[in-house]
């Protein structure tokens, strides 16, 4: 009996389906746009990094299952929230480096790209050079964006 | 055996910031226990533990007993600071800020208020004290009133509030990870200087550095007394740092 109630809520729950988050374009606020990017930089932030961070997620086939497209949204929701790279030119100035900053510091101690995320995405996982690469292209971002306190 | 040996070890390098003694204002003010604890004693250790290795069984026991003793002789350090710490300063502050009728319009004391919570709390090591306040000020933030500033005020004040109530955010959303508190700490407080700067803070704020956070890279903050205690540092270096500059 238990078994059939949890067999009919797992039924019940795939009609409830959470919005996609696509959009199919890059913006002119899209951070590749903003700054001046290497290639290679900019291939890593879409692989590893645009999935929960931009207006443009490459769904698996697995999103389309509940609870697991449910668990997605909120991770894209969240990761949105705090760092949407295809908003990134609408921020003010001052929020972008902040950003930078953030990025060096969560790339640097592996919090970020998520290790829910690289355990399903392998080719999203951070190689040591690829971390160096960013790092460096953050450092030479935020110098030469610094803000000049008066 | 070996494995203890490997833990003590690694125990040893998060001391890394008080062996560090180039700094003129920097000699870590360590007393007599914290010195045992951080340089006398896993030497000791290690060349006690390896000698009986050679030795018996027993020695198994033996060290785990020994690195239980240690961890807890060491770990016993700061809580004893903090509760022999009066936290007279943070009623001093509140005493400071709230007597002063905010005469030039609108004024930034309960940004500066909550801000100096954050500071005092990253002092003593305290991430929950740290994440409340830094709540409260993301709360200050949302309920400024900025009816009554200039444009030019107004213009200042939106560009540095967008930025300013995320670390707020994030200072509070993070108790457990102070590493990532203090950070978000950093950014913080070269806005709250901004502020500062533009709105004056109605009473005296010393605009404070500190040399070796960060990998020497340095890191400054506001605080509401000349004497020193470091929030980046806590409570590993506590008066490491230097006033640059008097505000009011």
């Amino acid at each position: 009996m238990g078994l059939l109630i949890v067999v009919i809520v797992i039924v019940v729950i795939q009609f409830v389906r959470p919005a996609l988050n696509q959009n199919g374009q890059i913006l002119a606020s899209d951070m590749t746009k903003v700054y001046t990017m290497p290639d290679s930089v900019k291939a890593i932030f879409e692989t590893s990094c645009y999935d929960c961070h931009s207006n443009n997620t490459r769904y698996p086939w697995h999103a389309s299952i509940q609870p697991v497209g449910w668990w997605l949204a909120s991770h894209i929701k969240n990761g949105k929230a705090d760092l949407n790279f295809s908003e990134f030119g609408h921020y003010s100035k001052r929020r972008q480096l902040s950003k930078l900053k953030s990025i060096a510091s969560s790339v640097e101690d592996g919090t970020m790209p998520l290790p829910a995320y690289t355990l399903m995405h392998k080719n999203a996982r951070l190689s040591t050079e690829e971390k160096m690469l960013i790092l460096n292209w953050t450092k030479k971002t935020q110098d030469s964006h610094a803000l000049k306190i008066k | 055996m070996v494995i203890v040996l490997a833990a003590l070890t690694v125990l040893q390098d998060d001391f890394k910031y008080t062996l560090n003694d180039d700094y003129r204002n920097c000699s870590p003010q360590e007393d007599r226990q914290s010195h045992f604890c951080k340089k006398v004693l896993p030497v000791v250790l290690n060349l006690s533990l390896f000698t009986i290795y050679l030795n018996t069984m027993k020695t198994i026991l033996f060290s785990i007993t020994v690195s239980t003793l240690f961890v807890a002789a060491c770990n016993n350090d700061s809580p004893k600071d903090q509760a022999s710490e009066k936290p007279s300063s943070d009623s001093t502050v509140q005493a400071g800020i709230k007597d002063r009728a905010a005469t030039t319009g609108t004024s930034i004391d309960g940004l500066l208020n909550d801000y100096m919570r954050v500071k005092n709390a990253l002092t003593k090591d305290n991430d929950k004290d740290a994440a409340a306040a830094g709540n409260a000020m993301a709360k200050t933030f949302a309920s400024f009133d900025k009816t009554s500033l200039t444009a030019e005020q107004a213009k200042m004040y939106n560009d540095i509030e967008e930025d300013a109530k995320e670390h707020a955010q994030h200072i509070g959303s993070n108790a457990g990870n102070i590493k990532h508190q203090r950070e978000h700490f950093e950014t913080l407080s070269q806005e709250m200087y901004e502020l500062v700067k533009t709105f004056g803070a109605g009473q005296k704020v010393y605009y404070t550095n500190c040399p070796m956070y960060n990998d020497n890279k340095g890191a400054n903050w506001l605080s509401e007394t000349k004497e020193i205690r470091n929030p980046y540092l806590g409570q590993s270096m506590p008066t490491c740092g230097s006033v640059k500059e008097e505000l009011n």
